[in-house]
């Protein structure tokens, strides 16, 4: 802001260079940071967990456990076309 | 007299405790310790050294100080290398603040006869 002679170039910001850069950056980096958060909230973790709600809001373990047994998946509990051995 | 200034990074402090330190104090301090007529190779590499660790461009005047130390210790070689190490300081703001450095102290270029690198070609790898 001081008057300068024509021709000599104006003082420029000598001190604190890398203070103000780390402020201005950290805020920056704080923002985008928290900006992935939300973007990975609203396209990932909130998609998933509604997901879940969905499949299980009308489970009934009795009727996946019949529908497996049928399927043969079982060693104790096999299917009712299975004959018996003995 | 103080074997060095003490002044911290951010906020400038005394040693003792007695508070921030002015800018203009801390600029005085550092010029009266290259000042010192019977300074030795040691007290200038450590003075520069702990400079260049503060979060600042060395103002012209003290820059002055240490060319004259160099002077009086017959140490060329520092007064360029301390020249490189002035602009480096100025990191992405170099452009700016080292032709304005330069400028300020070129009277004592001149007076002690001190090339810059890049006069000598030293700034091309």
């Amino acid at each position: 802001m001081a008057d300068v002679p024509a021709g000599r170039l104006p003082k420029p910001q000598m001190r604190g260079l890398l203070i103000s850069h780390l402020k201005k950056h950290s805020a920056i980096a704080l923002v985008f940071a928290m900006g992935v958060t939300l973007a990975y909230k609203f396209a990932v973790a909130d998609p998933r967990k509604r997901n879940y709600e969905e499949f299980y809001k009308n489970y009934d373990v009795k009727r996946e456990f019949e529908a497996m047994k049928e399927a043969g998946v079982f060693h104790s509990a096999r299917p009712s076309w299975e004959s018996s051995d003995d | 007299m103080l074997f060095f200034p003490w002044p911290v990074v951010c906020a400038q402090r005394n040693a003792s405790g007695g508070g921030v330190m002015s800018d203009e104090e801390f600029d005085s301090r550092w010029v009266e310790f290259f000042s010192k007529q019977d300074i030795d190779d040691w007290e200038l590499r450590k003075g520069v050294n702990t400079l260049i660790g503060y979060d600042l461009v060395p103002e012209p005047r003290i820059i002055v100080a240490i060319l004259q130390a160099c002077r009086r210790l017959n140490d060329s070689a520092s007064a360029i290398r301390v020249l490189e190490v002035i602009k480096a300081k100025g990191g992405p703001r170099a452009a700016e603040i080292y032709p304005y450095i330069l400028q300020e102290i070129q009277p004592t270029l001149d007076e002690l006869g001190i090339k810059t690198p890049e006069q000598l070609g030293l700034d091309k790898y």
